[in-house]
């Protein structure tokens, strides 16, 4: 199957059929379900298969991020075409590429080809301006996820930061490859690129017109070798872990007016909003309104548009381990310095949070976590209290006017200590019959209040 | 009618206010239509702090006999939403137009089902009265942006009255059928059928007093926020009619330095046992700390837990989210000085700078990127500590233009853009 796959590359322009029938094993649906507490929730996506052990990606947009890797699950691979999918397993994604990895079950990877087989020799060619390109689409669910083939010239290629090809129309499904006339591997369709409508009303005229995204197709792609060098960043967990962190928080980009005003036209910068605390950019001395200008001695370069420059500090970032060390060259007022930092884990995320959901309160407790501690510009040493994370339409925590994000401080009066103490707390009141009532002590924004639960 | 209900016809107003906008990033006039009612002989006119504020830049008054004179703010208290104007006496002197005044009553005396007359000028018909009772004559409602974005109604208790209130109404005379002002009608639920509210006479006597001696109330700040106990006093494990709940403390305040959190429970204050069972009686708690002279020392006695404990704190004075207010015709963007209060309600480290609250299409400002909502931080990497940093800049800048280096918060995030000619 390999050694056919690999022949094709040189196959003759006109063959795109026979091109097709080979390439088209490597794309796949994915099928996985969010499970939160009041509703399961199917999402689908597609992916590219990277390697013969059924290893798949899938864009970042593919998966919810504010959602826990708890709560989502029975993740399952469909071949195009085929309306039985086999089982599949979530591997977490990664941080520095933003895919997510899923494996499929051993039964199903016979009728897979990894896009590899179609990388050709060599380092990976990037496509020429007006070249033509085609890529894979795939149908919904009801269709049986039957592919169709997508065909487009590239338009303009950019970096953003990652260079990224644009085509003239919808070139690939997002996350699904596109290839060159001789069958190459050229890049995998982006997310967020699809083409906008305005669809105008027909019965009211000079009405607002509604916007029509296409969300199936994209066209746009991430050009093979923003790819291919990456596809082997399977993570180690579900949570992606270690993760780097610098704790330069809000990065904003220096636009070319300020960066002439500066007498640094020639380059790009990002100012840093506020250093968090505790974080390895405190502790190497970095300030909030520190202007970013350089990483290791190279000059941030500048992008189009000026924005981009903050996704490339943050892939910088990203690609880095815990321990790792980064310099950073500062404008600080009328001064330029360097510092340097040891890059840490990251703190816990509120996806990898601990919750808990009582059933008669109606609400979910959540572990209060640095982030959030950040978001409530509260002092990080000590995590106390717990969030409502999810609170149940016309429950007893509703009625009394709990609302998500609420930051709950104490219950009945005693402090919250830790997230254990207060689930032991909750599960109390919320099987204990003959309660009545429970005050939680809560702070949203700058106010706090007293919320009576009425349980009965 | 009695002649006293003849006297009060004679001295209500209309008045027409044309106010100085800012929130287009231009200079704006804005026109408006409210009532009043004459207090005295010398010329002093009652009306809604909504009616006429400091942004007005012309007040006309018509009298009862149709004409028209000038007036001036003497001062407002937009807590209370009242304002107090003065006609222009050497006009009315010169022209030998004559009116009439009213006194107040006495809104403690009001019962339910009283009949109440509401006189003003509804949608710009001048002198209507309507009749009705007075349906509540304690109501409490909390507005914290009533008057234009400024607070309001923390310190006083509304008259309810189904007495028909319209838009225009506003700033006019609540009365009895002997032409004594027993309130001053203020607002109505839009969309509902005669739910009208006024400010009581005994609040309203109060504040023209204070507004005639000083041009201005001044009250004190503790920083609580109160709720009221209701039904949680066992809970809280005090006897029912004792205490009022903190439920909020605002950080940097008063309050918070001398310990106090929320959750709890005030016994007294400076001595005297306080009672907020019921949210009809916060208002006068918060008007008796209010009432302290600034600086003055206040003994609090609270529960926390099972616990009882006082403290002392030092009050310092009351001051509006709301800051002053500014527009640059350069760059074409209106701004509003950064408060302690609107820095305390959105978490800002302190008070430095001013909000963008309106840019004007094609200018500077709006090239640049500003935006309502932006906060303005450095000029030229300079802190905005005043209204003045960005006045004189902006002299200089409109003198000789030339690129301007702004600092601009938006939500969290810093961001830099240079304003250019």
């Amino acid at each position: 199957m390999l050694a056919a796959a690999c022949c094709a590359v040189g196959a003759r322009a006109s063959d795109l059929p026979s091109l097709w029938a080979e390439r088209v094993k490597c794309a796949v649906a994915v099928e996985y379900i969010t499970q939160t507490e009041l509703e399961r929730r199917p999402t689908i996506a597609y992916g590219t298969v990277v390697d013969s052990e059924g290893t798949i990606i899938l864009p970042s947009a593919a998966i919810d991020l504010r959602v826990s890797p708890k709560q989502i699950r029975d993740f399952k691979v469909y071949v195009p075409g085929d309306p039985e999918g086999s089982p599949a397993e979530y591997l977490g994604r990664d941080a520095f590429t933003g895919w997510h990895f899923v494996r499929a079950n051993a039964s199903v990877r016979s009728r897979l080809v990894p896009v590899t087989a179609f990388a050709g020799p060599g380092e990976p060619r990037e496509a020429s301006l007006a070249e033509e390109v085609w890529g894979i689409g795939i149908r919904n669910k009801d269709e049986d996820f039957t592919p169709y083939i997508l065909q487009s010239r590239v338009a303009l290629i950019q970096a953003l930061p990652q260079r990224t090809a644009i085509a003239q129309q919808e070139v690939a499904g997002p996350g699904l490859p596109v290839f060159d006339r001789e069958g190459r591997f050229m890049g995998l369709g982006a997310s967020s690129f699809g083409q906008t409508f305005l669809q105008f009303s027909g019965a009211e005229r000079g009405g607002t017109p509604i916007m029509l995204v296409n969300v199936e197709e994209s066209s746009a792609f991430l050009v093979a070798g923003e790819v291919l060098p990456y596809i082997g960043r399977v993570p180690k967990n579900a949570f992606g872990r270690p993760l780097a962190w610098l704790g330069a928080y809000g990065l904003e980009p220096m636009d070319r007016e300020v960066a002439a005003f500066l007498k640094l036209a020639s380059q790009s910068g990002a100012v840093v909003s506020e250093v968090l605390e505790g974080s390895p950019a405190e502790k190497a001395g970095l300030k909030a309104h520190d202007i970013i200008l350089g990483v290791d001695g190279v000059p941030l370069p500048r992008f189009r548009p000026d924005r981009v420059v903050v996704d490339y500090v943050e892939r910088l970032i990203a690609v880095r381990s815990p321990g790792d060390a980064m310099t950073l060259s500062i404008l600080r007022g009328p001064s330029r310095l360097e510092i340097r930092a040891r890059l840490e884990e990251e703190p816990r995320l509120v996806r990898e949070a601990d919750r808990t959901y009582f059933e008669k309160i109606g609400f979910t407790a959540r572990e209060f976590v640095y982030g959030d501690a950040i978001a409530r510009h509260s002092p990080t040493s000590e995590l106390r209290g717990i969030v409502a994370h999810l609170v149940k339409p016309n429950s007893p925590a509703d009625i009394a006017g709990l609302r998500p994000d609420d930051w709950i401080k104490e219950i009945d009066g005693a402090e919250i200590k830790d997230f254990a103490s207060a689930v032991g707390r909750l599960s109390e009141i919320d099987k204990d019959l003959m309660r009545t009532e429970t005050v939680f002590l809560v702070s949203r924004g700058s106010d706090t209040a007293v919320l009576r639960i009425k349980l009965r | 009618m009695s002649g006293g209900f003849d006297r009060l016809l004679d001295s209500v107003v209309r008045i027409d206010v044309r106010e100085l906008n800012f929130e287009d990033g231009a200079r704006r006039i804005d026109a408006g239509i409210g009532s009043g009612v004459i207090l005295s002989q010398d010329g002093l006119i009652l009306t809604n702090a909504h009616v006429a504020g400091p942004k007005a830049v012309e007040i006309n008054v018509t009298l009862s006999s149709l004409e028209r004179v000038s007036a001036r703010l003497v001062g407002w208290d937009h807590w209370t939403d009242l304002a107090l104007l003065r006609m222009n006496m050497d006009e009315v002197k010169r022209r030998g137009l004559a009116f009439k005044h009213a006194d107040f009553g006495d809104s403690d005396k009001l019962y339910v089902g009283e009949t109440v007359f509401a006189v003003g000028t509804p949608h710009g018909l001048t002198r209507t009265v309507t009749r009705g009772i007075i349906s509540n004559n304690n109501r409490y409602f909390e507005d914290t942006e009533g008057v234009d974005g400024y607070e309001t109604g923390n310190f006083n208790t509304w008259l309810q009255t189904d007495a028909a209130i319209n838009p225009g109404n506003s700033g006019g005379p609540l009365v009895t059928d002997d032409g004594r002002i027993v309130g001053i009608t203020s607002r109505a639920y839009l969309g509902a059928n005669n739910l009208g509210f006024a400010i009581p006479s005994a609040t309203a006597k109060r504040i023209v007093a204070g507004l005639v001696r000083d041009g201005s109330i001044t009250r004190s700040y503790i920083g609580i926020i109160p709720k009221a106990l209701q039904d949680l006093e066992g809970f809280y494990d005090v006897a029912t009619n004792t205490g009022v709940l903190v439920e909020s403390v605002e950080s940097g305040s008063p309050a918070a330095g001398a310990g106090l959190q929320a959750g709890d429970v005030i016994l007294a204050i400076d001595g005297k046992k306080v009672d907020g069972r019921f949210p009809e009686q916060l208002p006068p708690i918060q008007n008796m700390i209010a009432g302290q002279a600034v600086g003055s020392q206040l003994a609090i006695t609270y529960k926390r837990g099972s616990r009882e404990a006082s403290a002392t704190l030092v009050t310092t004075r009351l001051e509006s989210r709301m800051g002053e207010e500014w527009v640059s015709d350069t760059w074409g963007m209106g701004v509003q000085k950064i408060s302690r209060a609107f820095a305390r309600e959105n978490q800002l480290p302190d008070d430095t700078g001013v909000l963008v609250i309106g840019v004007q299409r094609g200018f500077p400002a709006e090239v640049a990127g500003l935006a309502r909502g932006d906060i303005i931080t450095k000029i030229n990497q300079s802190p905005v500590a005043s209204m003045d940093v960005v006045r004189s800049v902006d002299a200089a800048y409109t003198a000789r233009p030339a690129p301007t280096l702004f600092e601009v918060q938006r939500e969290r995030r810093v961001s830099l853009v240079v304003l250019k000619p």
